[in-house]
């Protein structure tokens, strides 16, 4: 009898497991993914997040880099984890780019995953030198008058910085040459000494050269002036109608979790967001927080999936 | 400025902001030790603990893990030759041979006193010239950077002890193994066989493999030889008068080289080593000394790159630009604090600006003074046999190389690299040409085609562009020189 019990346990409580998951999760650490390196601002948001959401969920989410191919890497590595809660996705506006840009994902970007919530949202800005071009509508005047003179740099080939541009390039007619450099920074640092005209990047990267007069910034992605910049035009009320570009930080999982566990998440990532600090970093690093649900979460994505696939089409960039 | 330096200083010798400076620069210290487990790592997980912080301690505590993490470096070179970053790549090129020879602890004492002055000057020309320094880089286009590396390509064919041509050779294979990756322009895969190499080998991983996994095996191979004598009395440790003499002009010309250097956003870290240790052994009446734990060929490079360390936070902190990840990371805790890193820095947050340099001064002087008592500890790791440091070491290796992307491929990679360099070293080829293509031939490639895609393929403007036009003059001047001196050797055939 005892040793019927004694073999029975481990079933059991294997049964227990199934059964109140839910109620036990989390009981162990979660992994957090990001698929960038430190240094980036998606390793940052992570921290920032998980941070808060130890706190909520009462046990440690430790952020875990899976750098390579814009972030492939850590999606195809989320999408096959067990679909248990304990293996969470920092995405960012890269997972829509990488689905209009490689040929074969080894994932479904869409049906692979559980989206739980947005975390923030940030547009790109258009910037030039101060004084080197009057208005927005100046500086796609001269590109026009003079197809393929002046240089965008942009943080890499397939970024969204560099789809942007293209997009730009698409709607106004005008006719720019495009320069990769590693990442924003890089960028940056050369429309500071000269070498291209315009870089296109988010706000953390040119806004401060902006407020200490080196840089002016001619125009915004978002359909509309973005509220903590309002006084730069968007592109689609100027050069470029319809235009709007707003890329994205959010929380994903791999499919197939239990809705209550995604509950559970999403409700902590909706937390960190309400508390005010946390808000407040999120802000500073140009983003603004949008906690929503995961059904708007994956319409948006499949939206921009769309888009994109229009401009790589387009534009002909090569698709690995 | 003196004036400012001061007002910097009277924050950094607060007790608590003292105590994080104290606190960052003995962690760089120890996790520069580790193999692998680089500045990167540290510095993102305490970014978190910054959000506690003010902006100024944020980043005295940040960037004391990295230019601690760089004194932390020589020392898993010099004992173990186990180099984590191209810069001490060449540190092991001389250090370990004097290990070898039982002058552990003088070599460990030597790079610290190198690291300290490479440092103070580093600091001395932030102090005074960061603004000129930041416009200079700014002049530093495409152009400039590729005739910057083929100039430090060109110096350095001539860093191998052996041959020139079996170092040309491995250079290239070197060159071959950074082609591995995306390419810059069309975002192409090239030669990506897992995902996991989509960006790229692991600069770790390779080096990792090449020296310190391809010794260990080679000394498992053969019978453990006797440990050499270890002398730890302060005559032997302490450089006596004619060694002080014999490291003095290295040390400054290495000073200013990595100065010079670190304030290249991006590029010059990694660049300033090579270039210091080529210099020297231009410049040296004895350039056959140098593999074989030649005292300038340690101290000039060491200097250089602590030097750079501390001139790499000009375009950071004059221009609120960062140069490479380590820098992003501090930008980011800086914004966290609500500070806008930007020109502005200076003016609008003096106190910020220069407590952040003058805890460059007091760290380095920490730094100094518990790495001299540690030298003896660290030399006992020598002593312990080889059957049971060897384990321990590959498991380190393996673990720091896993933390930094999670990918088992790269580990595994590190153990073919580690068979690569056994076999390399059997037929005489040396490893650090292999890292030198590595490093600086994706560089080349990268600023090559991106001069010639801003001014529509022209190659003129590698010589109408001013900069450009005298680094290509150096270059030729210096194969010109290095192929007259040949000659003439060659004309003397009994003189060899």
């Amino acid at each position: 009898m005892f040793k019927k019990l004694v073999m029975a346990a481990p079933i059991l409580a294997m049964m227990a497991g199934t059964a109140f998951a839910q109620d036990d999760y989390p009981s162990r650490s979660i992994r957090f993914i990001i698929g960038f390196g430190a240094g980036g601002n998606a390793d940052t948001v992570a921290r920032i997040i998980g941070e808060d959401m130890s706190k909520t969920l009462g046990q440690p989410v430790v952020v875990e880099s899976k750098p390579g191919a814009g972030g492939n890497v850590a999606s195809d590595f989320v999408s096959k984890a067990e679909p248990d809660g304990y293996t969470i996705q920092l995405m960012v506006g890269g997972h829509a780019v990488s689905a209009a840009l490689y040929n074969e994902q080894p994932f479904d970007p869409i049906e692979d995953f559980t989206f739980v919530s947005t975390i923030g949202q940030f547009p790109f800005f258009v910037a030039a030198r101060a004084g080197a071009f009057d208005s927005i509508e100046d500086l796609i005047a001269q590109a026009k008058a003079a197809p393929g003179t002046l240089k965008i740099g942009h943080s890499g080939v397939g970024s969204t910085q560099h789809l942007t541009g293209e997009l730009m390039d698409m709607e106004t007619g005008a006719d720019f040459i495009h320069i990769p450099y590693k990442g924003g920074a890089a960028a940056a640092t050369a429309l500071l000494g000269g070498e291209v005209d315009v870089v296109i990047d988010t706000g953390t990267v040119v806004a401060p050269q902006a407020e200490g007069g080196e840089f002016d910034l001619l125009a915004v992605s978002s359909k509309d002036p973005w509220p903590t910049m309002s006084d730069v035009p968007s592109l689609s009320n100027t050069v470029a109608p319809g235009l709007d570009i707003v890329s994205w930080t959010g929380v994903g999982m791999p499919a197939g979790v239990d809705p209550a566990i995604v509950e559970k998440v999403r409700s902590a990532v909706h937390a960190a967001l309400a508390n005010p600090e946390v808000a407040d970093r999120i802000v500073a690093l140009g983003a603004f927080p949008k906690p929503n649900s995961g059904e708007e979460m994956g319409g948006m994505i499949e939206h921009q999936i769309a888009v994109w696939t229009a401009v790589v089409d387009a534009a002909g960039i090569e698709k690995n | 400025m003196a004036e400012q330096f001061f007002m910097g200083l009277s924050i950094v010798l607060q007790p608590e902001v003292l105590m994080y400076a104290f606190f960052g620069v003995l962690l760089g210290q120890v996790i520069g030790v580790l193999p692998g487990v680089g500045a990167i790592t540290a510095i993102s997980l305490l970014l978190p603990v910054t959000f506690y912080l003010d902006a100024t301690t944020s980043v005295i505590l940040l960037a004391g893990i990295y230019y601690g993490s760089q004194y932390g470096g020589a020392i898993a070179s010099i004992l173990l030759n186990l180099p984590g970053t191209p810069s001490s790549v060449v540190t092991c090129i001389e250090g370990y041979p004097l290990a070898q020879r039982g002058r552990a602890g003088f070599a460990l004492l030597t790079t610290a006193i190198s690291s300290f002055l490479g440092s103070m000057f580093g600091v001395a020309v932030v102090v005074l010239a960061a603004i000129p320094m930041a416009a200079l880089a700014l002049q530093f286009g495409a152009p400039e950077y590729t005739m910057l590396v083929a100039l430090g390509l060109v110096a350095a064919s001539l860093i191998s002890s052996g041959s020139h041509l079996r170092a040309f050779a491995m250079a290239i294979l070197g060159i071959a193994l950074g082609m591995v990756g995306s390419d810059i322009n069309t975002g192409q895969y090239r030669f990506v066989f897992v995902p996991d190499l989509a960006d790229g080998i692991s600069l770790v991983s390779l080096a990792m493999g090449l020296f310190g996994l391809s010794e260990i095996i080679r000394n498992a191979s053969k019978t453990e030889p006797p440990k050499p004598h270890i002398n730890l009395t302060l005559r032997d440790i302490f450089p006596n008068r004619a060694e002080m003499r014999e490291m003095a002009a290295p040390i400054l010309r290495g000073s200013g080289v990595g100065a010079f250097f670190g304030a290249l956003p991006g590029t010059g870290a990694a660049i300033s080593s090579f270039m210091a240790y080529a210099l020297e052994r231009r410049v040296s009446k004895t350039p056959e000394k140098f593999g074989t734990g030649h005292l300038p060929g340690l101290a000039a490079p060491e200097a250089s790159n602590n030097a750079a360390a501390q001139t790499s936070f000009i375009p950071t902190l004059t221009l609120g630009i960062p140069g490479d990840a380590v820098m992003a990371l501090i930008i980011g805790a800086l914004i966290l604090n609500g500070v806008v890193p930007g020109p502005r820095m200076i003016v609008d947050e003096p106190t910020l600006f220069w407590g952040v340099i003058a805890s460059f001064f007091v760290g380095n002087i920490i730094l100094l003074l518990i790495n001299v008592p540690l030298v003896g500890i660290w030399v006992r790791l020598l002593s312990i046999p080889y059957y049971r440091l060897y384990p321990v070491i590959v498991l380190l290796i393996c673990v720091g190389v896993y933390s930094l992307r999670s990918s088992v491929i790269d580990v595994a990679l590190t153990l073919v690299f580690g068979l690569m360099g056994y076999v390399m070293k059997q037929f005489r080829f040396e490893p650090a040409p292999v890292l030198l293509g590595f490093v600086l031939g994706p560089m080349l490639e990268e600023n090559f085609r991106r001069s010639m895609l801003l001014y529509s393929g022209d190659f003129s403007i590698f010589v109408t562009r001013p900069i450009s036009g005298v680094l290509v003059a150096c270059a030729v001047a210096l194969i010109g020189f290095t192929v007259f001196s040949s000659i003439k050797a060659r004309r003397k055939p009994n003189h060899s």
